[in-house]
């Protein structure tokens, strides 16, 4: 670091590009739509930066807060669902041989290699009332339906099965949104549970601990920075996520992206969408802090 | 031995796969002793106190601890605790809390508890630091809290592996002596793993010998010094100087031995080692004698060598006798034959005898079958 400092030339040719890549198509774009977050439609094409805060206002209208409400809701529980299924799969590669690590790792990676529209609407033909998911059900429910009946039992079941409908309802769409965000948990719990020491676990069980004890008292604290930056990881492009509720949701379970989305084109609303936009980056923000406080704070405890 | 050993290895036989890293091992270790299972790295040494500890199981075989078969006993439920070479001292807990990991499991009173954790970290000298967090102690320091933690649990027997090898050299000088007196204290079995041949001396009352999961010599430290069974033991243990022998006859109740770095040596036949095989004769270089010619030629073997170099170590000195043909022999002199040697010069012609008696005659295994 130093040298870098000496020799400004060489810092401006490895920082340059980056910084300028930065300014340009990020801080610039971004105070554009600050600015218009203070703006107001003065034609159908023009917005006039009047600095009114009627866009921020009108963030508080009951409609918006229960679509944030939503995002939020649909955001934690499926950071939730997504690390509770990847802490044994990542609990699984770590423990695995050294030959099968790397294929398990890049089964975890393998749906990054196919487009996500192209994955979701995999995921639409799944899901459908006649889709491949409801195939198996009924399958299951014939199955079920013809054992039933040899007992005396078949109408237990209902007379005819009954598809569930994901599409459009908010499980659907968690469904979807734990499919694509379950990787990006993985990964960080894996790499924390790779760098533990085995002799950790070993010294527990060795002092008469069980192994649910182990667990509990010293694999999970071990790894809760692992957990933590998967949370993280998984919890911010869930918020903002906006192709799986758009095409799982079918319009009736809009997230925050969707409505954003909807400003700038069909309701040709900038300026709101701007303020919007904004607003689900100062959550963003709030939820970041929260959290790097809480471990900052965590850290310091320990520290005595 | 009348007493009863706490634990008895039976036939342990370990498989990784199509490695053997233990192969029928059989070994009991007695109350109240220290024990070392001492061998290079890979030699199957830790895994077989990983098997004793319950971390890993046998492929064939038992372990007995106080009597009892251990063979579906799992980790937790052993009457054993382990140190390990990492400590593995939870680093999100105190050391206070350290300690008392394995105790708060026994469901034993807060009170009771609370007693047992400071009389441990007093006895590993750490009182002062029960609050402290892992991170803050030294090395040594977190070795004293694996101790504490394992002692306080009152296993039959602690297990430890490796224990010195991560400390500085100074530090690993004085922990010897300390967990030795420690043992004493406690009077509980040590079995301890390491690499280090001088460690294993000096501590323990009985070594085990290990090489490719073969026990090769269990005894005491100094009849595994006096006499090895075999190569890799005397040239495992301590230094000595080594030479193949190349041919092999008899003369009546004598055989006479060719080396091809020596003269001929004539030996009463009684002094061979019972197994056949490859054959090397060994002598310890407290044993070699240096100065211009042997004073009795019958009863010594000699060779004539030249002044290589000479390293001063105080009251005596590490001399190098250089022979025909490039191979050498290492003395330790004594003060007075170091004070002549320090007048000639390197190069010089100079001879060096030992006596029959002092010479060993070794095997390349002293186990049928085996190399």
């Amino acid at each position: 670091m130093e040298s870098y400092r000496k020799n400004i030339r060489v810092f401006l040719a490895f920082f340059g590009p980056t910084a300028g890549w930065l300014v340009l198509f990020f801080f610039v774009p971004l105070a554009i739509i600050w600015i218009y977050s203070f703006g107001e439609n003065s034609s159908l094409t023009t917005i006039k930066t009047t600095w009114t805060l009627d866009n921020y206002k009108r963030l508080f209208e009951p409609e918006i807060i229960g679509l944030f409400w939503r995002s939020v809701w649909l955001s934690v529980v499926s950071t939730a669902i997504c690390i509770v299924m990847a802490y044994p799969i990542a609990m699984v590669i770590a423990t695995a041989s050294r030959k099968a690590k790397p294929w398990l790792l890049l089964v975890i990676i393998l749906p990054f290699w196919t487009n996500l529209l192209i994955r979701t609407y995999a995921l639409l033909n799944i899901l459908g009332t006649r889709g491949r998911l409801n195939d198996l059900l009924h399958w299951f429910w014939n199955m079920g339906h013809g054992a039933l009946e040899l007992v005396g039992l078949g109408s237990l079941l209902g007379e005819q099965f009954e598809p569930i409908v994901f599409l459009g309802t908010p499980g659907g769409v968690m469904i979807g949104l734990v499919y694509v965000y379950l990787p990006f948990a993985v990964l960080p719990i894996y790499s924390s549970l790779e760098r533990l020491d085995r002799n950790y676990l070993e010294a527990s069980l060795d002092l008469g601990a069980s192994q649910w004890h182990t667990f509990r008292k010293i694999l999970l604290p071990l790894s809760i920075s692992g957990i933590n930056t998967a949370a993280i990881i998984t919890f911010i492009p869930l918020l903002g996520s906006f192709l799986i509720p758009n095409l799982l949701g079918r319009g009736q379970v809009d997230m925050i992206a969707n409505v954003i989305e909807r400003q700038f084109k069909s309701a040709n609303d900038w300026p709101f969408g701007s303020a919007l936009s904004l607003f689900l980056l100062y959550i963003t923000f709030i939820i970041l802090a929260i959290q790097s406080f809480a471990a900052m704070r965590k850290r310091n405890q320990e520290n005595g | 031995m009348s007493e009863e050993p706490i634990i008895s290895i039976r036939g342990v036989t370990k498989k990784f796969g199509s490695f053997t890293a233990l192969k029928d091992i059989s070994i009991d270790i007695r109350p109240g002793e220290i024990f070392a299972l001492l061998g290079p790295s890979g030699c199957g040494k830790s895994t077989l106190l990983r098997i004793i500890a319950g971390l890993e199981t046998a492929t064939e075989g038992d372990i007995l601890i106080a009597g009892q078969d251990m063979t579906d006993i799992p980790a937790n439920k052993r009457p054993v605790n382990m140190v390990f070479q990492s400590y593995a001292v939870f680093p999100h807990m105190t050391v206070a809390d350290n300690v008392a990991y394995g105790l708060k499991l026994e469901k034993r009173p807060k009170a009771e508890i609370e007693a047992k954790v400071s009389e441990a970290l007093a006895q590993v000298h750490l009182s002062d630091f029960s609050h402290r967090m892992p991170d803050q102690l030294s090395g040594g320091q977190r070795q004293r809290v694996a101790l504490a933690r394992a002692l306080v649990k009152r296993p039959r027997v602690l297990l430890l592996d490796e224990p010195l090898s991560a400390l500085d050299a100074k530090l690993r000088d004085a922990m010897r002596l300390e967990l030795v007196k420690l043992q004493e204290t406690v009077g509980v079995s040590f079995v301890m793993v390491t690499h280090d041949q001088s460690e294993a001396l000096a501590m323990a009352d009985r070594v085990a010998v290990l090489n490719d999961g073969i026990l090769r010599q269990l005894d005491t430290p100094a009849a595994l010094y006096k006499t090895p069974c075999d190569r890799f033991v005397a040239d495992f243990i301590g230094s000595i100087n080594m030479f193949s022998v190349t041919g092999q006859a008899a003369d009546g109740a004598d055989a006479i031995l060719s080396v091809r770095e020596l003269h001929d040596i004539r030996l009463p036949t009684s002094r061979l080692p019972a197994v056949g095989g490859p054959l090397t004769i060994a002598v310890r270089p407290e044993r070699v004698r240096v100065g211009d010619s042997p004073p009795d030629k019958d009863c010594c073997i000699s060779a004539e060598g030249k002044l290589g170099d000479v390293a001063f170590q105080g009251n005596s000195s590490i001399v190098e006798i250089i022979l025909e043909g490039g191979a050498s022999i290492v003395a330790l002199a004594t003060e007075s034959e170091a004070d002549i040697l320090m007048q000639a010069e390197t190069g010089s012609p100079i001879c060096a005898w030992w006596n029959s008696e002092d010479m060993l005659l070794l095997p390349d295994s002293a186990i049928p079958g085996n190399d």
